[in-house]
């Protein structure tokens, strides 16, 4: 009888501690989505971006974007503190893109690789700049504006985003 | 578009830019909110902690044990030059006659309240509030700026092109230009600019390269940048800093590249005497030499500077006094620029003014002259200051001296009131904001 009352509190406790077992799971949230040709985080709308680059970000990325290598440590603070000297940020970020443009090592597709392939020019640019993939109707429109202008150049395109409000965010 | 040399196109445009000025020749546009004193307001903050005794007493080295006295301040203040135990190297005043004889000299006046330190001694000038905030504080003041008060309670709204705050070096200055306060902030703020960065051998360095794009082309660029704008709910309006509008930012753009060319190819003027080499030049002389160029460019009705090289006094008394001695000199170089243009002659008035004193007792340490160093720890004496009111005759009191040790007269924060006075917007800043009360004694 005693065996028996023992085999049952055993019961009723393993019972009661299998009820509250709890089942855990890991939920994982990406940020963005891995776009599959180049190693770069896209987002899936420019709505995700919330947040204003500083002016360190900004020139770090520029200098990126415009060169595909990394910004020297002091060329980046200089060029912060050159920044940090006038008080219309819009304004120095334009002089510093248009200083960036200049220089030899820029690397931006030539006009005719642009319109050798307009649709994956646009596509690269928006993923360049924006870090997403255009709308359908960004495309279209860009796909249109260079078709129909044969005296626009990619380095107009480059600027035209660079100074956009949008690369202003991340 | 072409690739250039950076700055052909834009010294050409620049001079087309300014063969129309944009400003009449009384520096005006529109019809301010008040009456005005003078259309344009120079205030050179004297600043780097500046004792009494060396400045407006003439002591020069007695504080040291030396019998020897004199004016070191030879372009603003009358009183002969130190003539022994010279440890400066004197320079020939650029003025004939000097300021205090063309306008007001408050020769007692006091930082009354808070920390008698260069951030604080700044924004108490700028904000006409005291602070006790801590040195270091990239933050914007919490009090609205002498340029907000400016261009939002002047009719038209004016544009930052007009009004401009141009420091000696950066650190937490930058964040002078506007205020957080949420009836002003950015839209109403200053064009900031540290020459020294902008124009001296970072500029030169980086800005030198720049492309540049024909106005049609400008017009595809701003075609796209529009469409890729009205596809993000967010304005650049979010981005810190002050906002210029399009024809200001190409004013200011052909500006910086005219500037810059001026630079690297030695042209520009500086505040030295005949004969000085330019290895002579401080950091306070060269944002002298770059504020007269946005005086000769834009013709601001509102700019403020300050100097700040004074401040070696804590480790160097020899290099405070020379210091000292050549800050003089700039400014004298400056008013007698500003009189000497057609806009501006007997339509300006400049205002100088510590941004605070220095202790009456020195630190430990003692410089290669065996002169004894001293700091700005809030003591009596770092409280005292001076302020020198110039101007036209028929605005501003002549030769007048005003206070004294006994009976001081004014306070750092009546320089707001004061500059508000001048340029008419003084009775629509609303109530409260502002302590301190006009220098009327300088008016006549």
């Amino acid at each position: 009888m005693k065996y028996f009352k023992s085999l049952s509190a055993l019961l009723l406790l393993s019972i009661l501690f299998s009820g509250c077992k709890k089942d855990i799971s890991q939920q994982v949230l990406y940020d963005n989505v891995i776009y599959e040709v180049n190693p770069v985080s896209v987002y899936a709308n420019n709505a995700e971006k919330v947040k204003q680059k500083s002016s360190e970000q900004f020139i770090s990325v520029l200098y990126s974007n415009l060169t595909n290598k990394s910004i020297p440590g002091d060329d980046l603070n200089n060029l912060a503190e050159l920044a940090l000297s006038f008080g219309d940020k819009e304004l120095m970020n334009r002089v510093l893109l248009e200083n960036m443009l200049g220089e030899p090592d820029i690397k931006i597709p030539t006009n005719e690789e642009m319109r050798s392939n307009i649709e994956a020019f646009v596509n690269e640019t928006y993923l360049r700049f924006f870090l997403r993939n255009p709308t359908p109707y960004e495309k279209y429109f860009f796909k249109d504006l260079i078709n129909k202008d044969a005296s626009l150049t990619s380095e107009m395109v480059y600027v035209a985003f660079a100074q956009s409000n949008e690369y202003l965010f991340y | 578009m072409k690739r250039r040399t950076f700055i052909k196109k834009a010294g050409i445009a620049t001079a087309g830019m300014l063969a129309a000025p944009y400003l009449l020749p009384s520096g005006r546009l529109f019809a301010g909110t008040g009456d005005r004193l003078a259309n344009h307001v120079v205030v050179v903050l004297f600043a780097g902690g500046v004792r009494h005794q060396e400045s407006i007493d003439q002591s020069y080295l007695s504080a040291q044990g030396f019998a020897t006295t004199g004016n070191l301040l030879q372009n603003m203040l009358v009183g002969n030059a130190p003539s022994t135990n010279l440890v400066y190297s004197p320079w020939q005043p650029i003025l004939s006659s000097p300021l205090v004889k063309q306008g007001t000299l408050f020769k007692e006046m006091r930082y009354a309240t808070g920390p008698t330190g260069h951030f604080n001694g700044h924004t108490a000038a700028i904000t006409g509030n005291y602070t006790d905030v801590s040195l270091n504080l990239n933050l914007n003041p919490d009090f609205p700026t002498v340029f907000e008060y400016y261009r939002k309670h002047t009719d038209p709204a004016r544009s930052a092109i007009n009004s401009w705050w141009m420091s000696e070096g950066l650190g937490p200055y930058p964040a002078l230009n506007y205020s957080r306060n949420g009836m002003y902030g950015p839209m109403y703020g200053a064009n900031y600019l540290r020459p020294a960065t902008t124009f001296g051998s970072y500029g030169l360095d980086y800005l030198s390269d720049a492309i540049t794009f024909q106005p049609d082309d400008v017009v595809k660029i701003n075609s796209m940048k529009s469409f890729l704008d009205k596809n993000f709910d967010k304005t650049a309006a979010d981005y810190p800093g002050i906002i210029n509008t399009p024809e200001d930012r190409e004013k200011i753009k052909s500006f910086i590249y005219q500037t810059l060319n001026k630079t690297s190819t030695n042209q520009i003027e500086w505040p030295l005497p005949p004969g000085i080499s330019t290895a002579e030049l401080t950091g306070d002389l060269v944002n002298m030499a770059y504020a007269w160029q946005v005086l000769q460019n834009f013709a601001p009705e509102l700019l403020v500077i300050n100097s700040f090289d004074l401040d070696a006094c804590h480790f160097n008394f020899t290099d405070y006094l020379s210091y000292m001695h050549k800050a003089d000199y700039g400014v004298g170089w400056l008013w007698d620029k500003i009189q000497h243009d057609p806009v501006l002659a007997n339509d300006t008035i400049l205002i100088c003014m510590p941004d605070h004193g220095r202790n009456e007792l020195p630190n430990s340490v003692y410089d290669a002259n065996g002169l004894r160093a001293f700091d700005h720890t809030s003591d009596e004496n770092s409280r005292r200051l001076f302020a020198l009111i110039v101007g036209p005759a028929a605005r501003v009191k002549q030769d007048q001296v005003v206070g004294d040790l006994i009976n001081p007269v004014g306070e750092t924060i009546d320089l707001v009131p004061t500059v508000a006075h001048i340029l008419g917007f003084h009775e629509y800043i609303p109530g409260g904001l502002l302590p301190g009360r006009i220098l009327e004694e300088a008016f006549v």
